[in-house]
Protein backbone atom coordinates (compact mmCIF):
# COMPACT_ATOMS: atom_id res chain seq x y z
CA UNK A 1 0.00 0.00 0.00
CA UNK A 2 1.46 3.72 -1.01
CA UNK A 3 0.65 5.76 2.03
CA UNK A 4 -0.75 9.37 1.31
CA UNK A 5 1.22 11.68 1.82
CA UNK A 6 1.86 13.15 5.08
CA UNK A 7 0.65 16.31 6.32
CA UNK A 8 4.50 17.55 7.33
CA UNK A 9 6.61 17.42 4.32
CA UNK A 10 9.82 16.90 6.17
CA UNK A 11 8.72 13.97 7.53
CA UNK A 12 7.98 12.50 3.77
CA UNK A 13 11.51 13.63 3.18
CA UNK A 14 13.26 12.00 5.87
CA UNK A 15 11.18 8.80 5.30
CA UNK A 16 12.42 8.99 1.47
CA UNK A 17 16.27 9.39 2.67
CA UNK A 18 15.77 6.71 4.81
CA UNK A 19 14.45 4.26 2.64
CA UNK A 20 17.07 5.42 -0.42
CA UNK A 21 20.08 5.23 2.04
CA UNK A 22 19.41 1.49 2.78
CA UNK A 23 18.54 0.67 -0.88
CA UNK A 24 21.86 2.25 -1.69
CA UNK A 25 23.07 0.02 0.43
CA UNK A 26 20.92 -2.74 -0.70
CA UNK A 27 22.41 -2.36 -4.59
CA UNK A 28 26.52 -2.09 -2.86
CA UNK A 29 26.43 -5.51 -0.92
CA UNK A 30 24.80 -6.91 -4.28
CA UNK A 31 27.80 -5.60 -6.17
CA UNK A 32 30.55 -6.47 -3.32
CA UNK A 33 28.74 -10.31 -3.08
CA UNK A 34 28.69 -10.44 -6.68
CA UNK A 35 32.65 -8.96 -7.32
CA UNK A 36 33.79 -11.14 -4.79
CA UNK A 37 32.15 -14.40 -6.19
CA UNK A 38 33.21 -13.54 -9.73
CA UNK A 39 36.64 -12.88 -8.08
CA UNK A 40 36.57 -16.65 -7.16
CA UNK A 41 35.09 -17.98 -10.22
CA UNK A 42 37.21 -16.25 -12.58
CA UNK A 43 40.29 -16.10 -10.13
CA UNK A 44 40.12 -12.25 -10.51
CA UNK A 45 42.33 -10.93 -7.56
CA UNK A 46 41.69 -7.49 -8.75
CA UNK A 47 38.19 -7.76 -8.08
CA UNK A 48 38.26 -9.53 -4.62
CA UNK A 49 40.14 -6.48 -3.43
CA UNK A 50 37.65 -3.73 -4.77
CA UNK A 51 34.97 -6.25 -2.82
CA UNK A 52 37.11 -6.05 0.16
CA UNK A 53 37.20 -1.83 -0.14
CA UNK A 54 33.37 -1.39 -1.11
CA UNK A 55 33.13 -2.68 2.71
CA UNK A 56 33.71 0.64 3.98
CA UNK A 57 31.22 2.66 2.01
CA UNK A 58 28.00 0.31 3.30
CA UNK A 59 29.92 0.33 7.07
CA UNK A 60 29.59 4.07 6.39
CA UNK A 61 25.83 4.06 5.21
CA UNK A 62 24.84 1.52 8.14
CA UNK A 63 25.79 4.31 10.63
CA UNK A 64 24.04 6.73 8.27
CA UNK A 65 20.91 4.94 8.61
CA UNK A 66 21.15 4.60 12.27
CA UNK A 67 21.76 8.36 12.48
CA UNK A 68 18.84 9.37 9.92
CA UNK A 69 16.58 6.34 11.84
CA UNK A 70 17.25 8.34 15.10
CA UNK A 71 16.45 11.48 14.00
CA UNK A 72 13.22 10.79 12.76
CA UNK A 73 11.95 8.71 15.88
CA UNK A 74 13.24 11.56 17.80
CA UNK A 75 11.97 14.52 16.11
CA UNK A 76 8.59 13.08 14.10
CA UNK A 77 7.84 10.12 16.95
CA UNK A 78 5.75 7.87 14.07
CA UNK A 79 3.39 5.69 14.94
CA UNK A 80 1.86 2.40 12.98
CA UNK A 81 3.11 1.96 9.73
CA UNK A 82 5.07 4.67 9.20
CA UNK A 83 6.93 3.30 12.88
CA UNK A 84 7.34 0.09 11.29
CA UNK A 85 8.88 1.29 8.06
CA UNK A 86 11.41 3.04 10.38
CA UNK A 87 12.42 0.19 12.37
CA UNK A 88 12.25 -2.07 9.60
CA UNK A 89 14.49 -0.02 7.70
CA UNK A 90 16.77 0.19 10.57
CA UNK A 91 16.77 -3.79 10.91
CA UNK A 92 17.32 -4.30 7.41
CA UNK A 93 20.61 -1.80 7.37
CA UNK A 94 22.01 -4.44 9.62
CA UNK A 95 21.23 -6.92 8.14
CA UNK A 96 23.13 -5.75 4.98
CA UNK A 97 25.65 -4.83 6.45
CA UNK A 98 26.71 -8.24 7.90
CA UNK A 99 25.64 -9.45 4.69
CA UNK A 100 28.10 -7.35 2.86
CA UNK A 101 30.92 -8.58 5.75
CA UNK A 102 30.39 -12.34 4.41
CA UNK A 103 30.89 -10.69 1.30
CA UNK A 104 34.46 -9.57 2.74
CA UNK A 105 34.94 -12.73 3.96
CA UNK A 106 34.56 -14.56 0.94
CA UNK A 107 36.86 -12.05 -1.30
CA UNK A 108 39.58 -12.67 1.61
CA UNK A 109 39.17 -16.65 1.15
CA UNK A 110 39.06 -16.09 -2.97
CA UNK A 111 42.80 -14.34 -2.72
CA UNK A 112 43.83 -16.77 -0.81
CA UNK A 113 42.05 -19.67 -3.06
CA UNK A 114 43.53 -17.88 -6.12
CA UNK A 115 47.11 -18.38 -4.91
CA UNK A 116 46.81 -21.93 -5.88
CA UNK A 117 45.97 -23.98 -8.59
CA UNK A 118 42.18 -24.20 -9.37
CA UNK A 119 39.47 -26.74 -7.58
CA UNK A 120 36.87 -27.72 -10.09
CA UNK A 121 35.02 -27.92 -6.69
CA UNK A 122 34.86 -24.42 -6.64
CA UNK A 123 31.92 -24.47 -8.61
CA UNK A 124 29.43 -26.32 -5.97
CA UNK A 125 29.63 -22.96 -5.04
CA UNK A 126 27.97 -21.31 -8.26
CA UNK A 127 24.74 -22.67 -7.56
CA UNK A 128 24.58 -21.61 -4.18
CA UNK A 129 25.61 -18.40 -4.58
CA UNK A 130 22.08 -17.69 -7.37
CA UNK A 131 20.11 -19.37 -4.58
CA UNK A 132 21.68 -16.92 -2.01
CA UNK A 133 20.81 -13.64 -4.41
CA UNK A 134 17.32 -14.57 -5.26
CA UNK A 135 16.90 -15.00 -1.90
CA UNK A 136 18.66 -11.49 -1.27
CA UNK A 137 16.92 -9.90 -4.23
CA UNK A 138 13.41 -10.86 -3.46
CA UNK A 139 13.21 -9.76 0.26
CA UNK A 140 14.53 -6.46 -0.73
CA UNK A 141 12.03 -6.18 -3.48
CA UNK A 142 9.21 -7.69 -0.81
CA UNK A 143 10.44 -4.27 1.82
CA UNK A 144 10.20 -1.37 -0.60
CA UNK A 145 6.71 -2.94 -2.68
CA UNK A 146 5.73 -3.79 0.46
CA UNK A 147 4.68 -7.33 -0.56
CA UNK A 148 3.86 -9.23 2.04
CA UNK A 149 3.71 -12.45 -0.42
CA UNK A 150 6.97 -12.67 -1.64
CA UNK A 151 8.29 -12.01 1.65
CA UNK A 152 7.19 -14.67 3.09
CA UNK A 153 7.81 -17.01 -0.19
CA UNK A 154 11.87 -15.82 0.89
CA UNK A 155 11.49 -17.58 4.28
CA UNK A 156 11.23 -21.20 2.91
CA UNK A 157 13.80 -21.30 0.58
CA UNK A 158 16.64 -20.68 3.03
CA UNK A 159 16.09 -24.62 3.74
CA UNK A 160 17.31 -25.19 0.28
CA UNK A 161 20.36 -22.91 0.93
CA UNK A 162 21.25 -25.02 4.30
CA UNK A 163 20.46 -28.04 2.10
CA UNK A 164 23.14 -26.99 -0.46
CA UNK A 165 25.68 -25.95 2.13
CA UNK A 166 25.43 -29.24 3.90
CA UNK A 167 25.75 -31.09 0.92
CA UNK A 168 28.78 -29.05 -0.52
CA UNK A 169 30.46 -29.16 3.16
CA UNK A 170 30.26 -33.09 2.79
CA UNK A 171 31.67 -33.26 -0.30
CA UNK A 172 34.39 -31.36 0.45
CA UNK A 173 35.41 -33.05 3.51
CA UNK A 174 35.43 -35.99 1.53
CA UNK A 175 37.77 -34.20 -0.79
CA UNK A 176 39.85 -33.27 2.16
CA UNK A 177 40.51 -36.70 3.04
CA UNK A 178 41.11 -37.85 -0.82
CA UNK A 179 43.62 -35.06 -1.06
CA UNK A 180 45.22 -33.92 1.81
CA UNK A 181 47.61 -31.65 0.26
CA UNK A 182 44.92 -29.72 -1.12
CA UNK A 183 43.44 -29.14 2.43
CA UNK A 184 43.22 -25.57 2.86
CA UNK A 185 41.91 -24.73 -0.01
CA UNK A 186 39.15 -27.17 0.77
CA UNK A 187 38.76 -25.40 3.72
CA UNK A 188 38.79 -22.53 2.26
CA UNK A 189 35.59 -23.26 0.20
CA UNK A 190 33.64 -24.59 3.13
CA UNK A 191 33.74 -21.56 4.62
CA UNK A 192 32.65 -19.61 1.71
CA UNK A 193 29.97 -21.93 1.35
CA UNK A 194 28.87 -21.24 5.26
CA UNK A 195 29.12 -17.12 4.22
CA UNK A 196 26.79 -18.01 1.87
CA UNK A 197 24.48 -19.93 4.19
CA UNK A 198 24.81 -16.68 6.23
CA UNK A 199 23.78 -14.81 3.49
CA UNK A 200 20.61 -16.68 3.15
CA UNK A 201 19.97 -16.10 6.51
CA UNK A 202 20.23 -12.18 6.45
CA UNK A 203 17.86 -12.85 3.44
CA UNK A 204 15.62 -14.64 5.62
CA UNK A 205 15.76 -11.86 8.41
CA UNK A 206 15.16 -9.31 5.84
CA UNK A 207 12.02 -11.03 4.72
CA UNK A 208 10.81 -11.23 8.13
CA UNK A 209 11.37 -7.73 8.51
CA UNK A 210 9.63 -6.58 5.32
CA UNK A 211 6.45 -8.78 6.44
CA UNK A 212 6.45 -6.45 9.46
CA UNK A 213 6.28 -3.14 7.80
CA UNK A 214 3.85 -4.43 5.52
CA UNK A 215 0.89 -6.61 7.74
CA UNK A 216 2.71 -5.64 11.33
CA UNK A 217 2.94 -9.56 11.56
CA UNK A 218 6.04 -10.83 13.46
CA UNK A 219 6.83 -14.11 12.08
CA UNK A 220 9.99 -14.71 13.17
CA UNK A 221 11.73 -17.63 15.41
CA UNK A 222 7.79 -19.68 14.62
CA UNK A 223 9.25 -22.86 14.49
CA UNK A 224 10.00 -22.30 18.21
CA UNK A 225 6.41 -21.73 19.21
CA UNK A 226 5.54 -25.15 20.71
CA UNK A 227 2.40 -26.35 19.32
CA UNK A 228 -0.96 -26.17 21.34
CA UNK B 1 -19.71 -8.43 26.79
CA UNK B 2 -16.13 -9.13 26.87
CA UNK B 3 -14.33 -5.74 27.33
CA UNK B 4 -11.54 -4.70 24.68
CA UNK B 5 -8.72 -5.54 27.54
CA UNK B 6 -9.86 -8.92 26.81
CA UNK B 7 -9.29 -9.04 23.61
CA UNK B 8 -6.74 -11.50 22.16
CA UNK B 9 -3.90 -9.22 20.40
CA UNK B 10 -3.84 -10.93 17.02
CA UNK B 11 -2.65 -9.63 14.09
CA UNK B 12 -5.28 -8.28 11.59
CA UNK B 13 -5.06 -7.02 7.96
CA UNK B 14 -5.95 -3.78 7.05
CA UNK B 15 -9.36 -3.16 6.07
CA UNK B 16 -10.33 -0.06 4.46
CA UNK B 17 -13.20 1.81 5.84
CA UNK B 18 -15.36 -0.81 7.96
CA UNK B 19 -17.72 -0.08 10.43
CA UNK B 20 -15.99 0.72 13.58
CA UNK B 21 -15.47 -2.64 15.18
CA UNK B 22 -17.27 -2.50 18.35
CA UNK B 23 -15.44 -4.78 20.58
CA UNK B 24 -17.23 -8.20 21.14
CA UNK B 25 -18.82 -8.82 24.33
CA UNK B 26 -19.90 -10.94 27.12
CA UNK B 27 -17.93 -11.67 29.51
CA UNK B 28 -17.55 -8.28 31.88
CA UNK B 29 -19.48 -5.75 31.52
CA UNK B 30 -18.02 -2.10 30.63
CA UNK B 31 -18.86 0.09 33.90
CA UNK B 32 -19.88 2.64 30.97
CA UNK B 33 -22.14 0.64 28.52
CA UNK B 34 -22.73 3.44 25.69
CA UNK B 35 -25.69 1.55 23.60
CA UNK B 36 -26.14 3.34 20.17
CA UNK B 37 -26.20 7.12 21.66
CA UNK B 38 -27.30 9.41 19.01
CA UNK B 39 -26.85 13.04 20.00
CA UNK B 40 -27.82 16.44 18.66
CA UNK B 41 -27.45 20.17 19.47
CA UNK B 42 -30.57 21.53 17.69
CA UNK B 43 -31.43 19.79 14.84
CA UNK B 44 -27.18 19.45 14.67
CA UNK B 45 -26.39 15.92 14.87
CA UNK B 46 -22.98 15.34 15.93
CA UNK B 47 -22.57 11.19 17.21
CA UNK B 48 -24.06 9.18 15.10
CA UNK B 49 -24.90 5.69 16.70
CA UNK B 50 -22.00 5.60 19.01
CA UNK B 51 -21.81 1.94 20.87
CA UNK B 52 -18.99 1.05 23.19
CA UNK B 53 -18.03 -0.62 26.76
CA UNK B 54 -15.40 1.57 28.69
CA UNK B 55 -13.59 -1.39 30.95
CA UNK B 56 -13.54 -0.34 34.25
CA UNK B 57 -10.02 0.84 36.36
CA UNK B 58 -8.23 1.13 32.77
CA UNK B 59 -7.87 4.50 31.20
CA UNK B 60 -9.91 5.12 28.12
CA UNK B 61 -8.71 7.38 25.41
CA UNK B 62 -10.65 9.31 23.13
CA UNK B 63 -8.98 11.01 20.04
CA UNK B 64 -9.68 11.94 16.92
CA UNK B 65 -9.62 15.07 14.91
CA UNK B 66 -11.45 18.62 16.09
CA UNK B 67 -15.36 18.82 16.23
CA UNK B 68 -15.41 14.93 15.99
CA UNK B 69 -17.71 14.34 18.90
CA UNK B 70 -15.29 13.08 21.30
CA UNK B 71 -15.89 15.91 23.99
CA UNK B 72 -19.62 15.82 23.76
CA UNK B 73 -19.29 12.26 24.21
CA UNK B 74 -17.82 12.40 27.62
CA UNK B 75 -19.77 15.04 28.66
CA UNK B 76 -23.01 12.60 28.58
CA UNK B 77 -20.98 10.75 30.71
CA UNK B 78 -21.97 12.85 33.51
CA UNK B 79 -24.72 14.64 31.99
CA UNK B 80 -22.70 18.04 31.25
CA UNK B 81 -24.72 18.66 28.07
CA UNK B 82 -27.95 19.27 30.34
CA UNK B 83 -26.62 22.80 30.60
CA UNK B 84 -26.86 23.31 26.82
CA UNK B 85 -30.17 24.13 25.79
CA UNK B 86 -31.78 22.10 22.94
CA UNK B 87 -29.01 19.64 23.35
CA UNK B 88 -29.23 16.16 24.27
CA UNK B 89 -29.44 12.63 23.45
CA UNK B 90 -31.48 11.61 20.49
CA UNK B 91 -31.83 7.23 20.44
CA UNK B 92 -29.35 4.91 22.54
CA UNK B 93 -28.90 4.41 26.04
CA UNK B 94 -25.60 5.41 28.53
CA UNK B 95 -25.47 2.89 31.50
CA UNK B 96 -23.18 3.27 34.04
CA UNK B 97 -22.73 0.11 36.01
CA UNK B 98 -25.78 -0.80 34.44
CA UNK B 99 -28.09 2.19 35.71
CA UNK B 100 -29.22 4.01 32.93
CA UNK B 101 -27.94 7.54 33.52
CA UNK B 102 -30.49 9.62 31.58
CA UNK B 103 -33.80 8.14 33.36
CA UNK B 104 -36.01 11.16 34.23
CA UNK B 105 -35.97 10.95 37.93
CA UNK B 106 -32.38 10.16 38.09
CA UNK B 107 -30.13 12.26 40.93
CA UNK B 108 -27.91 14.36 38.29
CA UNK B 109 -26.22 15.58 41.67
CA UNK B 110 -25.50 12.43 42.61
CA UNK B 111 -24.67 11.30 38.93
CA UNK B 112 -21.93 13.65 38.98
CA UNK B 113 -20.61 12.61 42.64
CA UNK B 114 -19.79 9.70 41.28
CA UNK B 115 -18.51 10.43 38.23
CA UNK B 116 -16.27 13.59 38.47
CA UNK B 117 -14.61 15.80 36.30
CA UNK B 118 -11.50 17.51 35.03
CA UNK B 119 -11.53 20.23 32.76
CA UNK B 120 -8.86 21.41 29.79
CA UNK B 121 -8.44 24.74 31.69
CA UNK B 122 -7.31 24.39 35.74
CA UNK B 123 -10.87 26.01 37.02
CA UNK B 124 -9.77 26.20 40.80
CA UNK B 125 -12.32 28.12 43.20
CA UNK B 126 -11.33 31.67 44.96
CA UNK B 127 -10.91 29.92 47.74
CA UNK B 128 -7.96 28.20 49.56
CA UNK B 129 -6.81 24.76 48.35
CA UNK B 130 -8.35 23.53 51.85
CA UNK B 131 -11.83 24.44 50.62
CA UNK B 132 -11.25 23.88 47.10
CA UNK B 133 -10.95 20.27 48.22
CA UNK B 134 -13.58 20.47 51.22
CA UNK B 135 -16.27 21.82 48.87
CA UNK B 136 -18.03 19.15 47.43
CA UNK B 137 -17.69 17.27 50.90
CA UNK B 138 -19.72 20.35 52.33
CA UNK B 139 -22.07 20.74 49.63
CA UNK B 140 -22.70 16.81 50.01
CA UNK B 141 -23.95 17.72 53.59
CA UNK B 142 -20.96 16.46 55.49
CA UNK B 143 -19.60 18.74 58.48
CA UNK B 144 -17.50 17.03 61.07
CA UNK B 145 -14.00 18.70 60.94
CA UNK B 146 -12.05 15.35 61.53
CA UNK B 147 -13.97 13.79 58.30
CA UNK B 148 -13.14 16.68 56.45
CA UNK B 149 -9.19 17.19 56.91
CA UNK B 150 -9.68 13.73 56.44
CA UNK B 151 -10.75 13.69 53.04
CA UNK B 152 -8.93 17.05 51.89
CA UNK B 153 -5.25 15.21 52.71
CA UNK B 154 -6.31 11.82 51.43
CA UNK B 155 -7.55 13.58 48.15
CA UNK B 156 -4.08 15.78 47.60
CA UNK B 157 -2.32 12.99 48.47
CA UNK B 158 -4.05 10.70 45.79
CA UNK B 159 -3.02 14.06 43.45
CA UNK B 160 0.18 13.75 43.80
CA UNK B 161 0.21 17.39 45.79
CA UNK B 162 -0.22 16.73 49.05
CA UNK B 163 3.97 17.38 50.08
CA UNK B 164 3.87 20.07 47.79
CA UNK B 165 0.89 22.09 49.20
CA UNK B 166 0.54 20.98 53.13
CA UNK B 167 2.55 23.65 54.48
CA UNK B 168 -0.18 26.48 52.77
CA UNK B 169 -3.39 24.63 52.77
CA UNK B 170 -5.04 28.11 53.99
CA UNK B 171 -3.81 29.84 51.02
CA UNK B 172 -5.78 30.68 48.31
CA UNK B 173 -5.61 27.92 45.27
CA UNK B 174 -4.97 30.78 42.78
CA UNK B 175 -1.06 30.43 44.26
CA UNK B 176 -0.33 27.38 42.50
CA UNK B 177 1.27 26.91 39.60
CA UNK B 178 -1.11 26.36 36.27
CA UNK B 179 0.24 22.26 36.89
CA UNK B 180 -0.24 22.61 40.58
CA UNK B 181 -3.65 23.81 40.34
CA UNK B 182 -4.66 20.88 37.78
CA UNK B 183 -3.69 18.40 40.41
CA UNK B 184 -5.72 20.84 42.75
CA UNK B 185 -8.84 20.23 40.77
CA UNK B 186 -7.68 16.53 40.00
CA UNK B 187 -8.17 16.63 44.35
CA UNK B 188 -11.40 18.42 44.25
CA UNK B 189 -12.91 15.74 42.21
CA UNK B 190 -11.35 12.87 43.44
CA UNK B 191 -12.65 14.20 47.25
CA UNK B 192 -15.91 12.97 46.90
CA UNK B 193 -14.93 9.48 46.05
CA UNK B 194 -16.27 9.16 42.16
CA UNK B 195 -15.93 5.92 40.84
CA UNK B 196 -15.11 7.53 37.35
CA UNK B 197 -13.21 10.43 36.20
CA UNK B 198 -13.56 12.33 32.97
CA UNK B 199 -11.00 14.71 32.01
CA UNK B 200 -10.98 16.77 28.85
CA UNK B 201 -7.90 17.52 27.75
CA UNK B 202 -6.07 17.81 31.28
CA UNK B 203 -2.88 18.63 30.24
CA UNK B 204 -3.08 21.19 26.97
CA UNK B 205 -1.90 23.73 29.09
CA UNK B 206 0.73 22.19 30.99
CA UNK B 207 4.44 22.38 30.27
CA UNK B 208 5.72 19.23 29.50
CA UNK B 209 6.93 18.71 33.28
CA UNK B 210 3.82 19.26 35.06
CA UNK B 211 1.74 17.09 31.73
CA UNK B 212 4.15 13.99 33.35
CA UNK B 213 3.33 15.21 36.90
CA UNK B 214 -0.37 14.41 35.61
CA UNK B 215 0.76 11.63 33.51
CA UNK B 216 2.11 9.86 36.38
CA UNK B 217 -0.79 10.67 38.31
CA UNK B 218 -3.18 8.87 35.83
CA UNK B 219 -1.20 5.96 35.80
CA UNK B 220 -1.50 5.76 39.84
CA UNK B 221 -5.18 6.62 39.74
CA UNK B 222 -6.39 3.88 37.34
CA UNK B 223 -5.89 0.97 40.36
CA UNK B 224 -9.03 2.63 42.11
CA UNK B 225 -11.13 4.59 39.39
CA UNK B 226 -12.09 4.51 35.99
CA UNK B 227 -10.46 7.16 33.82
CA UNK B 228 -11.63 8.16 30.36
CA UNK B 229 -9.68 10.96 28.84
CA UNK B 230 -9.96 13.04 25.70
CA UNK B 231 -6.91 14.02 24.31
CA UNK B 232 -5.36 15.83 21.14
CA UNK B 233 -1.89 15.10 21.75
CA UNK B 234 -1.49 11.52 20.25
CA UNK B 235 1.51 10.36 22.65
CA UNK B 236 -0.24 11.17 25.47
CA UNK B 237 -2.72 8.94 24.59
CA UNK B 238 0.03 6.16 24.05
CA UNK B 239 1.71 6.72 26.90
CA UNK B 240 -1.45 6.85 29.54
CA UNK B 241 -4.20 5.21 27.98
CA UNK B 242 -5.20 1.30 27.84
CA UNK B 243 -7.96 1.42 25.01
CA UNK B 244 -7.88 3.99 22.66
CA UNK B 245 -11.31 4.95 20.57
CA UNK B 246 -10.80 6.92 17.26
CA UNK B 247 -13.51 9.21 16.39
CA UNK B 248 -14.19 11.38 12.75
CA UNK B 249 -17.22 12.98 12.18
CA UNK B 250 -19.43 11.68 14.92
CA UNK B 251 -18.64 8.48 14.51
CA UNK B 252 -16.61 5.67 16.61
CA UNK B 253 -14.14 4.67 13.52
CA UNK B 254 -12.05 2.33 16.07
CA UNK B 255 -12.02 0.87 19.76
CA UNK B 256 -9.15 -1.05 20.57
CA UNK B 257 -6.17 -1.81 22.78
CA UNK B 258 -3.87 1.32 22.56
CA UNK B 259 -0.94 -0.92 21.75
CA UNK B 260 -3.37 -1.88 18.86
CA UNK B 261 -4.49 1.36 17.97
CA UNK B 262 -0.94 2.98 17.67
CA UNK B 263 1.21 -0.36 15.98
CA UNK B 264 -1.36 -1.51 13.84
CA UNK B 265 -4.84 -0.20 13.43
CA UNK B 266 -7.58 -2.06 11.47
CA UNK B 267 -9.23 1.00 9.88
CA UNK B 268 -7.38 3.27 6.99
CA UNK B 269 -8.77 6.44 8.53
CA UNK B 270 -7.47 5.65 12.07
CA UNK B 271 -4.02 4.91 10.25
CA UNK B 272 -4.27 8.07 8.14
CA UNK B 273 -5.08 10.39 11.54
CA UNK B 274 -2.66 9.39 13.95
CA UNK B 275 0.44 8.78 10.91
CA UNK B 276 -0.10 13.01 10.45
CA UNK B 277 -2.09 11.58 6.70
CA UNK B 278 -5.72 13.29 7.38
CA UNK B 279 -7.51 15.65 5.65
Amino acid sequence: MIAPKHILGTFDEALATLRNNVLMMSSLTERSLERAITGLLQRDDELCAIAIADDEEIDQLEKQVDKDGIDLLLRFQPVASDLRRVVSAMKLSSNLERMADQGTNIARRARKLNQHPALPETELIRPMYLHAMTMFKDSIDAFIREDVQLARSVIPRDQGLDDMNSSASRRLIERMAEDPTQLRGYLNLIFISRCLERVGDHATNMAEDAVYAAAAEDIRHQHLVPAE
Amino acid sequence: MVTVLEMPETPSQLTVNQPAPTPNLEVERGIIEIDSVDFAYGTNKVLHDISLNIPPRSVTAFIGPSGCGKTTLLRCLNRMNDHIDGAGITRGSIKIEGLDINAPHLDVVDLRRRVGMVFQKSNPFPKSIYDNVAYGLRIAGISKRNLIDEAVEKSLRSAALWDEVKDRLHVSGYGLSGGQQQRLCIARALAVEPEIVLMDEPCSALDPIATAKVEELIRQLKEQYTIVIVTHNMQQAGRCSDVTAFFYLGRLIEFDRTTKIFSNPAQRQTEEYITGRFG
